[in-house]
């Protein structure tokens, strides 16, 4: 299969916060929208195809909001597609952007992934509209004591990553979470939510959205600012539940990283990566993702964590943007990942740049930890050398 | 099995909120008051007022224009049998109304006693609720009615000023929904098993996992169970892992303090019944380890009300809880990595 290389050349967010009162969700999505296109130098007419992704229409209880936005998105008399896999949606609206270019069918494509958890309630939808929902959190919580229990961690390294994360949040100006004076022991005494998770460890209920608009090698060679490109897409699935399923180290997530790994040519991620930015909506979930996309070996992941390896200035830094933990607007979520790992490779990311950054990659699961949606964008189309 | 439900109602009632953004509030906020506007953008005036121009996306920018009450019918259907979900209780019409001093129509509802009264063309004009009625919703106007005078409408057309802020910024989108589902088989199986005191699964005749609350197939090597693959599974087994939450306050929410919900490793059996409650075990001292059996309600009291296609597992009101059964613990590094 031969693909066209392709080029991002426009990233927009909005500032995420609990609520975004000011704005109709229309307008949410047009903000980041429009900051994409001002990045990339567009204007709406520029656009050739839109991709919307956002997780389960119930949070806000506005069903198929892909016909309401049509218009909202410029997306009159071009193809507009949906998109939704759960928590992973937006890494999947973004590789479905990129995939557009790829395939040679578009030459410019807007993806762009949003919630507006204010305007409903993520435990009211994820309990089904019944009572007594356990919500994401009671449903990872298991996956997070069996993994500490494998590996034989420290209690701290959830607190760790909980700090870590918001301390990149407050440099991030699009945070919804901007926790400078955040510290070991303010996470844990913090109350328990989903034992063994506390509530700092846990990430917010955010508005927002987040856009990125993709071309073709011309285009990029042609951008006014540098662009990224998308070096590798990955996406793979599994059975949420079946009898004995490792969920802490899911097949799914294996399979993409080998997948990006192969194709970009990476043998040794922990060197040749230069960051990534994982989904970690739960402290415990960057050890369990460096495992489980073979960045540590087995049982090594959290002493990455423990050893500053993945603080912005480590050797490995992750989730430079503050990440899950910093702002979760769900649907945009994982494309807030994609997008961060581009804007590193574009050498914009400002306040949390890492210096020289050529080669990173991004990660976004959903469901019961069994949609995976991954990519690699470099400063180059061959980064390595 | 009289008792067992063959489909279910289900209700579901959410007061979801919207945000309207600076557009709508306008929008809104001048309904309210009994003034509808439009946006002048792209050298026609859109009413409602859009945020943005639906043919290029741009911004469509603050030149409000004053339309209507009046407006010309351009298209129409009639509704003879109005149901409860409609917003009016006898016979009306949905049409496209170009209200006076717009260039787009807008669809409401013409109130016009019979559909002999409804033409292309025929001019209408709004009726108001009360004003100490109005929210700024579209049902402010309950409907446009035949106008008594076809005369232009005073003012339409001219410029509208809106305030430095908007009175109506946010607005309820109450949610009242009711369906029905049919009981799939293996919902009929997996509830007969519980009125009758028993836990069945499948086993997969392939890999050989069992799936407590049978599902009617095998999802790892995708192929179809039936009532051939059914198997009995103990009532008893080791807390394998657990989850305690912290209640969170939302409409509907049933739980005020922390509660606890486990998965079971059930003796002999491999397999795993997940999301199920531990009987007089406080939270703080639920561990992974401990031996329990399940506890029936008495025959008489069981109901298969709660048993939907979604419940995988769930004993609803026929399975009480699980009791520790006083053995010793099991050391919990054999059972954590079951959480399925």
């Amino acid at each position: 299969m031969s693909h066209q290389p392709v080029a991002i050349v426009g990233i927009g967010q909005t500032h995420h916060k609990r609520k975004r009162a000011d704005v109709s969700m229309a307008g949410l999505v047009r903000e980041a929208a429009q900051r994409a296109l001002d990045d990339a130098n567009m204007d709406w007419g520029d656009i050739d195809a839109v991709v919307l992704g956002k997780a389960p229409d119930f949070f806000e209880g506005v069903m198929k909001p892909e016909m309401y936005l049509a218009d909202a998105l410029g997306a009159v008399n071009k193809p507009m597609f949906r998109v939704h896999t759960a928590g992973s949606v937006g890494g999947s609206t973004g590789i479905v952007g990129s995939h557009l270019v790829s395939s040679g069918r578009h030459k410019r494509v807007l993806s762009i992934a949003f919630e507006k958890q204010s305007e409903g309630n993520a435990q009211f939808a994820l309990g089904g509209g019944k009572g007594a929902s356990i919500g994401a959190g009671g449903a990872f919580a298991p996956f997070i004591r069996a993994y500490i229990q494998r590996s034989g961690a420290p209690e701290d390294i959830g607190w760790m990553v909980a700090v870590k994360d918001r301390l990149n949040g407050a440099k991030n100006p699009y945070a919804h979470l901007k926790l400078a004076d955040i510290t070991i022991d303010k996470v844990k005494e913090s109350p328990m939510m989903w034992d063994p998770l506390r509530f700092l460890e846990s990430c917010p209920s955010s508005d927002g959205a987040c856009a990125v608009i993709f071309t073709d090698e011309d285009g990029g060679k042609a951008a006014s600012k540098p662009p990224a490109w998308v070096l590798a897409t990955a996406m793979k699935s599994e059975p949420g539940w079946y009898s004995g399923r490792d969920a802490v180290n899911p097949q799914a997530a294996h399979a993409c990283a080998q997948e990006i790994y192969k194709t970009v040519g990476i043998t040794n991620p922990r060197e040749q990566i230069d960051c990534a930015e994982l989904y970690v909506p739960f402290s415990w979930y960057e050890p369990m993702w460096l495992e489980a996309h073979e960045i540590a070996a087995p049982g090594e992941g959290w002493k990455m964590t423990q050893s500053g390896a993945t603080a912005l200035d480590g050797d490995f830094p992750v989730n430079m943007s503050g990440g899950v933990l910093s702002s979760n607007p769900i649907g945009a979520s994982g494309l807030l990942r994609f997008a961060e790992a581009a804007l590193q490779v574009r050498g914009l990311a400002e306040d949390h740049q890492v210096g020289g950054a050529k080669l990173a990659i991004a990660q976004a699961y959903g469901a019961n930890a069994q949609f995976f949606a991954m990519w690699a964008v470099g400063s180059s189309l061959n980064p390595l050398g | 099995m009289a008792d067992t439900v063959q489909e279910f109602v289900f209700n579901l009632t959410f007061p979801f909120s919207r945000t309207l953004g600076s557009t709508l509030s306008t929008f809104s906020s001048a309904l309210a008051q009994g003034q509808i506007i439009g946006v002048r953008t792209g050298g026609r005036v859109i009413a409602p007022p859009l945020e943005y121009d639906p043919d290029t996306a741009a911004d469509s920018g603050t030149d409000w224009v004053c339309v209507g009450p009046k407006g010309t019918v351009s298209s129409w259907t009639w509704v003879p049998e109005p149901t409860n979900l409609h917003p009016l209780d006898h016979a009306f019409g949905f049409a496209f109304i170009t209200l006076d001093g717009a260039d787009t129509p807008m669809i409401h509802v013409v109130d016009a006693g019979s559909e002999s009264a409804m033409s292309a063309g025929m001019r209408v004009e709004a009726r108001f609720k009360d004003p100490a009625d109005c929210v700024g919703r579209i049902d402010d106007i309950i409907a446009f009615v035949p106008a008594s005078d076809p005369s232009p409408s005073e003012g339409a057309g001219e410029p509208f000023e809106a305030p430095a802020e908007n009175e109506i910024t946010e607005m309820d989108a109450f949610c009242d929904l009711q369906y029905v589902d049919n009981a799939s088989p293996t919902t009929l199986m997996w509830a007969k098993a519980l009125m009758e005191g028993r836990l069945i699964g499948q086993k997969c005749p392939q890999c050989a996992r069992t799936i407590v609350g049978p599902r009617g197939m095998c999802s790892v090597c995708a192929i179809e169970l039936d009532e051939s693959h059914i198997v009995e599974v103990p009532g008893r087994g080791v807390v394998s892992n657990f989850t305690v939450v912290t209640p969170t306050p939302y409409p509907g929410q049933t739980e005020t303090e922390p509660f606890a919900r486990c998965s079971i490793l059930l003796d002999g059996a491999d397999a795993v019944i997940a999301q199920q409650e531990i009987l007089e075990v406080p939270v703080s001292e639920l561990r992974v380890g401990i031996h329990v059996e399940v506890v029936w309600a008495p025959e008489n009291e069981r109901s298969a009300a709660d048993i939907d296609n979604r419940s995988r597992g769930s004993g609803g009101d026929i399975i009480v809880g699980w009791r520790t059964t006083g053995e010793p613990d099991e050391p919990a590094d054999r059972y954590l990595d079951r959480m399925m």
